[in-house]
């Protein structure tokens, strides 16, 4: 469903991305670990064209979506819902009008009753009630990332792409928000791209796993069969998550 | 230097082809006249007193500078017409600007930026939106209509200023002051300043929208673009001063043959 195909992507003279060959079959969760500047983001941002790449192809259900204009990616968009680092919910906005904004644009046909039952709809999937009213500076930061994924699922997308979605939050919500990547994907049976560097949750909920290193492929499997990895910096993250498993 | 000089006539060009995509989505996809409207609300809201207490300044200044110079000459009934003519079109405009630049241009500038640098601008992108049609295009058209809005107000306000220093400073009645205000100050001499405030705000829009929408790193690229808004805006409305005091007084010269 989706396929990276040697893709490349530079800014000046600095490659971020050496050639990146990959793809995630329908239905599964991938997660793509790798430390802090390894190009992680600028993968995922290649995917819903918010960066093009310097070459190569991004093929989304045979569609090589990597050299569209901005008024062709609104299928693709359509398509591919992406949950931010930051929550990036619009200040100005409510909650409710956060989760409704996608919604309008790409259903202008729904009626007003109809987009106020799937907003209210989308934050019960995200464990999230009586919160409509609140403006997003109103609710913890845990929260408005729940809200921030709320308005991604809203427009029921296929694609769900999670940029290091529990950077910055306690365990207790690091867990809660990974339970929650994982009902959704299954839930509304998307395709998953999470970008992290929690090898833990990666081992918890992914079907599949890549590890980047300055922006290469340097080891991919399933969960298990990462476990056995000889490979230096995979061997690094199983340590942090084992250290981490411990400590709970 | 060189590269300097090659960076801010980068960065003008840049401002320039984003003006032109503003534009172009004004004509093909415009926004709602209740998002310009709300801006316009906002922008006037917040900034009335700051450009009303600075052009009521200006006035005041201007009739005590001037009264020093035309005492001498015994010519202090024209103090009203001399003073109101030097605020409207020249020293009002150039001022209110510098001040609407601070107020408006650095909060536009960090408003956006905020929106950019937390992603924001991404995720109404990945929304299926056009970032330009729905936070650019009201902020531009608001900034531009209660710019104008806010320096015409300051304008007006100069001729209280300048009205009460003359009969306080100066010992001139009201009546007085008022009364050759017509007599120097022509309709082509408002029209002068208003020209110059509409231009003014052109720049402002341009500029404080520009380099919001495209700051970059984190909360410093913030920084870094409300202090270039500052600084751009404040030459580029020097310029503009200077360049459109030259057309007028072409226009004037070739018009009305130079009255």
């Amino acid at each position: 469903m989706i396929e990276f195909r040697e893709v490349r992507k530079s800014f000046g003279e600095r490659e971020i991305l050496k050639g990146i060959t990959f793809s995630v079959p329908e239905g599964q969760i991938l997660f793509i670990l790798g430390t802090s500047g390894t190009g992680k983001s600028v993968l995922l941002k290649n995917i819903v064209g918010l960066l093009q790449p310097t070459s190569g192809a991004i093929l989304i259900d045979e569609v090589d979506v990597s050299q569209l204009k901005e008024e062709q990616l609104f299928p693709i968009r359509k398509k591919c819902g992406m949950v931010f680092q930051h929550p990036a919910l619009f200040d100005s906005l409510s909650v409710f009008e956060n989760v409704a904004f996608g919604l309008r644009k790409h259903s202008p046909e729904l009626t007003e009753k109809e987009v106020q039952a799937r907003v209210r709809e989308c934050l019960s999937l995200v464990h999230l009630i009586d919160v409509e009213d609140k403006m997003p500076q109103e609710i913890s930061y845990g929260m408005q990332k729940r809200v921030s994924l709320a308005r991604t699922v809203a427009v029921s997308p296929r694609i769900l792409l999670f940029d290091e979605p529990t950077t910055g939050l306690d365990p207790v919500t690091t867990r809660a928000i990974n339970r929650l990547i994982f009902e959704l994907s299954r839930k509304l049976k998307t395709t998953s791209l999470v970008v992290s560097h929690d090898m833990q949750c990666a081992l918890e909920i992914a079907d599949h796993i890549i590890v980047l290193d300055k922006g290469e492929i340097v080891d991919q499997g399933s969960p298990e069969g990462l476990k056995k990895s000889r490979h230096e910096l995979t061997k690094d993250f199983l340590k942090e998550a084992l250290d981490a498993e411990g400590a709970h | 230097m060189l590269k300097a000089l090659t960076d801010i006539l980068d960065d003008i060009g840049a401002c320039i082809l984003f003006v032109r995509e503003v534009v172009r989505t004004a004509w093909r996809s415009p926004c709602t006249l209740e998002s310009v409207c709300e801006q316009i609300w906002k922008v006037t809201l917040q900034s009335l007193p700051a450009p009303a207490m600075a052009g009521f300044f200006v006035g005041a200044i201007m009739t005590v500078q001037f009264t020093m110079q035309i005492k001498a000459f015994g010519a202090l009934g024209y103090l009203g017409g001399l003073s109101t003519s030097g605020t409207v079109r020249e020293v009002g405009p150039l001022l209110i600007a510098f001040l609407l630049s601070g107020k408006v241009g650095a909060f536009t500038s960090a408003e956006l930026g905020t929106m950019r640098v937390t992603e924001q601008i991404d995720a109404i992108r990945c929304l299926g939106a056009n970032p330009i049609q729905e936070i650019i295009l009201p902020r531009f058209l608001g900034i531009i209509v209660s710019s104008f809005f806010l320096l015409a107000a300051g304008l007006f306000m100069s001729i209280f200023g300048g009205l009460l220093m003359g009969a306080l400073f100066s010992g001139i009645n009201p009546d007085e002051y008022l009364r050759h205000i017509p007599t120097i100050v022509s309709f082509f001499s408002i029209g002068n300043g208003l020209f110059k405030c509409l231009v003014f705000a052109l720049i402002l829009a341009a500029v404080c929208t520009y380099k919001g929408f495209t700051a970059t790193g984190g909360a410093k690229g913030v920084g870094r673009a409300v202090v270039s808004t500052a600084v751009l805006t404040m030459v580029g409305i020097v310029v503009a001063d200077w360049f459109t005091s030259l057309l007028s007084e072409t226009a004037l010269d070739m018009f009305w043959g130079g009255v």
